[in-house]
């Protein structure tokens, strides 16, 4: 190998004399600072520019990969912080949300969120992170930035289930807000809720907004429940049919605040002793 | 090596008459290359690698004691291109013949052409000059008036070969 390579260099040596002076030259050329050197530079900067600029051209199998890897990756990177800061702007708009709602409101809110949710059966129910050692206690409303949830019905140390609107057993003291009829908010299993007990005569009508009523005993007056989507006369009764849209969209539902509210024990009792 | 040493007292002798004498015949600004001259005679007469060497050497030189405000290392770039240029003209056979004649002049006048073409065009950058006016103002000027020089040596070689 050696040999063959002396070979080469005695069969060439001219031009590896020439070679290597030119080199030397050239080299030595490079350490000025002159006016000309400088003028050269620049040319010289350009023609490399060009020629690589050329040269990109041809596919280089190696460094293409490795930057299609590069390129992966960091698609990857910024796709998961996409996706982050996605989900952070809408925990923000929906915190900002739930922010107001606390702002405005007169009773002390506990935020929660819900780590389990059932909407699959006839009672629903949802878990949520807070519990007694937040100040959770049965019966306490539970609410959203939109509206009505509903109320917690089993409570531990750091847990407690909330039994939400979709639920046969919920029953829910309502009016219409523009006329003032009243009415029992329940769930029949459908997609909507029912306003019962509204006489055929009582002005109802599409659109309108249905909050919680004074009668509740377990919610606060004012309460958004939902919106009217449709009346109709039932037939053979004194009574109307009113489906109301609820309020809240359960399904999409990922944080809730537990209303600090109790109802009143001797206005319970009196009730109860009434009956 | 022995025989090596007149031609390197030769070339000494040729780039002290270069830096002191030949200014005196300048033509305005123009003076003939003698040590180019010289270069192309050695590489004529013992072929590529002594013109290449001998080049590279003298350009050095001419380099370093052309003071700051010379390019250290372009005089040797473009005299190796021209000692390495002038060794393909070498035939052992046919040394005298070669210097003593016409062709010597037709050698340098090549060789000049692309020392002082590549030379000035260097040592011109940023100057405002153009390429062409570089080449009509100082190499054609250069290498005519070298060719004129070259013609002492080609009489002489051709006196030599008469005798």
């Amino acid at each position: 190998m050696v040999k063959r390579l002396y070979d080469i260099v005695l069969l060439l040596k001219e031009y590896v004399v020439v070679a290597v002076f030119l080199s030397v030259s050239v080299f030595l050329l490079a350490f000025n600072d002159t006016p000309q050197m400088r003028e050269i530079r620049a040319y010289a900067i350009v023609a490399v520019g060009l020629l690589q600029n050329s040269l990109s051209v041809l596919p280089n199998y190696l460094n293409l990969r490795r930057e299609n890897e590069a390129l992966r990756e960091l698609n990857l990177a910024l796709s998961d912080e996409v996706s982050r800061l996605r989900e952070g702007k809408l925990e923000n708009l929906r915190l900002r949300q739930l922010l107001n709602l606390k702002e405005l409101g007169e009773h002390r809110y506990t935020g929660a969120n819900i780590v389990g949710k059932n909407l699959q059966l006839l009672r629903n129910t949802i878990t949520l992170d807070v519990g007694e050692n937040e100040g959770v206690q049965v019966n306490m409303p539970i609410v959203s930035e939109r509206g009505l949830v509903g109320k917690v019905i089993s409570t531990t140390g750091h847990y407690s289930i909330g039994q939400i609107l979709l639920n046969k057993d919920v029953r829910v003291s309502a009016k219409v807000q523009r006329s003032r009829v009243d009415g029992i908010v329940r769930w029949d299993g459908g997609h909507d809720l029912l306003l019962q007990n509204v006489a055929r005569t009582d002005d109802v009508q599409t659109g309108d907004l249905v909050i919680t009523s004074d009668y509740s005993a377990f919610f606060p007056k004012g309460i958004k429940v939902g919106v009217v989507s449709e009346t109709r006369p039932l037939p053979g009764s004194l009574f109307q049919a009113v489906t109301v849209k609820p309020a809240v969209d359960f399904t999409a539902l990922e944080e809730v605040f537990v209303m600090q509210f109790k109802a009143d024990s001797s206005r319970t009792v009196l009730e109860q002793r009434g009956r | 090596m022995r025989r090596f040493l007149p031609d390197l007292a030769l070339s000494l002798l040729v780039l002290l008459v270069q830096t002191t004498i030949v200014q005196f015949l300048a033509i305005q600004t123009i003076v003939p290359d003698l040590v180019l001259l010289w270069i192309i005679a050695l590489a004529v007469r013992r072929g590529q690698i002594p013109g290449t060497i001998a080049g590279f050497a003298l350009g050095l030189i001419q380099d370093l004691i052309s003071g700051p405000d010379g390019m250290l290392g372009l005089a040797a770039l473009a005299k190796t291109m021209a000692g390495f240029a002038a060794g393909y003209f070498y035939n052992e056979n046919k040394t005298i013949q070669t210097l003593g004649s016409y062709r010597f002049l037709l050698i340098t006048a090549g060789v000049s052409a692309l020392h002082n073409i590549f030379y000035f065009l260097i040592v011109l950058q940023g100057s405002g000059i153009s390429w062409s006016g570089s080449l009509l103002a100082y190499g054609v000027p250069t290498t005519a008036y070298t060719v004129a020089m070259a013609l002492i040596p080609m009489f002489a070689f051709a006196r030599k070969q008469l005798s």
